[in-house]
């Protein structure tokens, strides 16, 4: 390729031509001391609290701490080259990101600066970091169906679009998976699916880009990364941004999911700051108005009413927590804040279970509403089931003899929780999930032993589709079970159950 | 004298002592009344001909190894009878309280609230070369009467903006150098051809086959 040096020059020309020379009046202010991150500056006396300030070299930062005879400024950029003495000038405007389509399949930072290596983002349009949440009248219930993908979820704790669902747990329990697997099934439904990474491993967010584009979700997926190497501000700023670049599109109407991965991470970049702006520790050291800073996150998250479009963010926050605490401060706060959450365990996740999740003490405050029928049809009591099988299953281990009905409920629950069972990155569909659970409530796996209940059901799957792909398309236009669908899938299931018992017999 | 803009500098950056010298200084603006003008011009005089020229007499105030009856001993001795008997008594008392390290924030302080006290405001211009009296004068006049307030313009010289003015009131700063002018059209230059390219990247450039 070769540049044509005149039609550049004149383009370069024409800008100079049409620049207009104003001018410049700006408020100044001088560094007094620069580290960590922030800076205190003289001066600056008309600053307003948020407002984004220039350091020279063109780093900005966001006046955080209005003092007496001081400004308190996050330093978003490489602070190592501000010195003591520099010259600060205020710029008028709240910090705003890039936002739109531009944004989509991107890698970016908390600033909208690529880090893919694939060019410019080439946005027309921006939207401010820190934005009022849509208030009660701008608002409606829940009601549409967010899918996981995930059979335990999607039955037991089912989220709707405008939700927020914390996914809490230890390290290494398959927090991120979840919410991987949540992105990857969003494919083809028009839901923008945003991954915003805090303060993690570059090479884990590194896996995880890999994993999403070798699935073909970064079509439609937007990767915000700020690295446990970045600054605590960027790190503090990184799921506002990525929640400005969600919101546009709920905006305009579309629906779009947020994973937020993960906000103790936050929480503690945000700490760090407050610390150092001398700002009075409270609990575990954080700032008193961390609450504030996740509750106004979390708020942005919503079902807009049908006047403004309708569109939606649902948010699917993640907390880590050490050895299962729970009551520690932040993970308290968010699961105050959330409308439920998914409660991992270490023990379930080593003993095989996957996705590892306490059916006990995972809830979804909203998520029932948005159920499709046919799902809430076969997985009503399935939560119940579940505890009273982990209740029998406890009491089963003192080696008492059983009578003949409990032993069957055992048996029931050991299929259950098998077929709960699901390997990471393949979400199922609605109905196949309706009718693989519908089997299992309703007995047509007693005869199938319990090692073979995943051979089972991928083999009946395959079944249903090849044999019975009408059933399918029923249900699914349906989107309940009526009586007519049940006696097709029963008999689906006799007829499946028959044709592979014989070589299960032997 | 470069020793002497460091000193300016560091009387800029500590805000607690500066916090301190705004609270003496209102205290001294206060007692000296009618004065104050005197009284300010005196304390310049002792602040640049007197600490500034002696700096053993400073270390002594400032010591905390001399008793407070010694310092004021000292100061006694020296100005009685030569300084309006305010400003000694008030350095007497910053003596007997041991902040005689806060001395030129005091005098910054009690300038500033002077100078808004009687409606004056100090003004920083900045030029490439040197401005003819002339000149000068017209700023001044142009300046108070777009503040509408008396002006002290302090002049300072900066071949680095190449031409043009910077004027500093408070916080605001007026940039109309060359210098500033020509960096914002650079950079309005880069990102608009830089968007037009990249908006019809055909138009300037050529398969080369």
């Amino acid at each position: 390729m070769k540049f044509k040096a005149d039609e550049i020059a004149s383009v370069i020309q024409k800008e100079i031509e049409q620049y207009d020379s104003q001018l410049d009046v700006r408020e100044v202010g001088t560094v007094l001391e620069v580290g960590d991150g922030i800076a205190r500056v003289h001066g600056l006396s008309g600053v307003m609290a948020g407002e984004m300030v220039e350091f020279p070299g063109g780093v900005t930062g966001l006046a955080f701490n209005l003092e007496e005879d001081s400004v308190g400024v996050i330093i978003l950029g490489d602070y190592l080259k501000i010195n003591e003495g520099d010259e600060v000038k205020t710029l008028g405007r709240l910090l705003s990101v890039p936002v739109g389509d531009a944004v989509m399949g991107r890698v970016l930072d908390p600033l909208g600066n690529p880090l893919d290596g694939k060019g410019p983002v080439n946005a027309t349009e921006t939207r401010p970091v820190e934005f009022l949440a849509p208030g009660v009248a701008e608002r409606q219930p829940v009601c549409e169906p967010m899918q996981t993908g995930i059979k335990a979820v999607d039955a037991m704790t089912p989220i709707g679009r405008g939700q927020r669902e914390l996914i809490i747990g230890d390290r290494k329990t398959g927090k991120t998976a979840i919410a991987l697997d949540t992105i990857l099934n969003q494919k083809d439904t028009g839901v923008k699916c945003f991954y915003v990474a805090i303060g993690q491993k570059d090479s884990s967010v590194a896996g995880v880009v890999k994993d999403l584009e070798e699935r073909g979700a970064m079509d439609y997926t937007t990767v915000i990364v700020s690295g446990a190497s970045t600054p605590a501000p960027l790190q503090y700023v990184a799921p506002y941004a990525g929640t400005a670049m969600a919101e546009h599109f709920m905006f305009n109407g579309e629906h779009a999911l947020i994973v937020y991965d993960d906000l103790s991470k936050q929480a503690v970049a945000y700490r760090e700051l407050s610390l150092l702006m001398r700002r009075p520790p409270g609990r575990e050291a954080f700032p008193g108005d961390v609450f504030y800073c996740h509750s106004r996150l979390l708020e942005r998250s919503s079902k807009l009413s049908e006047e403004l479009g309708g569109g939606s963010i649902t948010s699917l926050p993640i907390i880590e927590t050490l050895e299962g605490e729970v009551s520690a401060y932040i993970p308290t706060n968010v699961i105050s804040i959330t409308d439920g959450q998914i409660y991992l365990q270490p023990d379930l996740f080593f003993a095989g279970i996957r996705p590892a999740m306490n059916v006990g003490i995972s809830v979804s405050r909203v998520g029932g509403a948005a159920q499709t029928k046919a799902m809430k049809s076969v997985a009503g009591g399935l939560r119940l089931d579940l505890a009273a099988f982990r209740e029998l299953e406890a009491f089963a281990q003192l080696g008492t003899d059983l009578d003949a009905a409990t032993q069957s409920q055992l048996d029931r629950g050991y299929r259950m929780v098998e077929l709960l069972k699901q390997p990471q990155f393949q979400p199922l569909g609605m109905v196949d999930q309706v009718m693989v659970i519908f089997a299992g409530t309703d007995g047509f796996l007693d005869q199938v032993p319990v090692e073979k209940v995943s051979e089972w059901e991928s083999g009946f799957l395959a079944f249903v589709h090849d044999q019975k792909s009408d059933l399918v398309k029923t249900i699914n236009d349906a989107g309940k079970l009526d009586d007519d669908a049940k006696e097709q899938l029963v008999a689906a299931l006799n007829e499946y159950n028959k044709s592979h018992s014989a070589p299960s017999a032997d | 004298m470069p020793d002497n803009t460091e000193q300016a500098e560091k009387e800029q950056f500590d805000s607690n002592s500066q916090q301190l010298g705004l609270v003496y200084a209102k205290a001294l603006l206060a007692s000296s009344g009618a004065d104050a003008e005197l009284v300010i011009d005196e304390f310049d005089s002792f602040v640049d001909d007197v600490l500034v020229v002696t700096p053993k007499l400073e270390a002594a105030l400032c010591s905390p190894r001399l008793a407070v009856e010694e310092k004021q001993r000292i100061l006694d001795k020296a100005f009685s009878g030569k300084m309006n008997s305010t400003l000694l008594r008030f350095l007497k008392v910053v003596a007997a309280h041991e902040r005689c390290d806060c001395l030129r924030e005091m005098r910054v302080a009690a300038k500033t609230i002077h100078n808004e006290q009687q409606g004056r405001v100090e003004v920083q211009v900045k030029t490439a070369e040197p401005l003819d009296d002339a000149m000068a004068k017209t700023i001044r006049d142009q300046l108070a009467s777009n503040l509408g307030r008396e002006v002290l313009v302090e002049h300072q010289v900066d071949p680095d903006l190449i031409g043009g003015l910077v004027v500093r009131v408070g916080d605001t700063v007026y940039d109309g150098s060359v210098v500033n002018r020509l960096d914002r059209m650079r950079a309005s230059t880069l990102q608009g051809s830089s968007q037009t390219i990249r908006n019809s990247l055909e138009r300037f450039s050529e398969q080369s086959d």
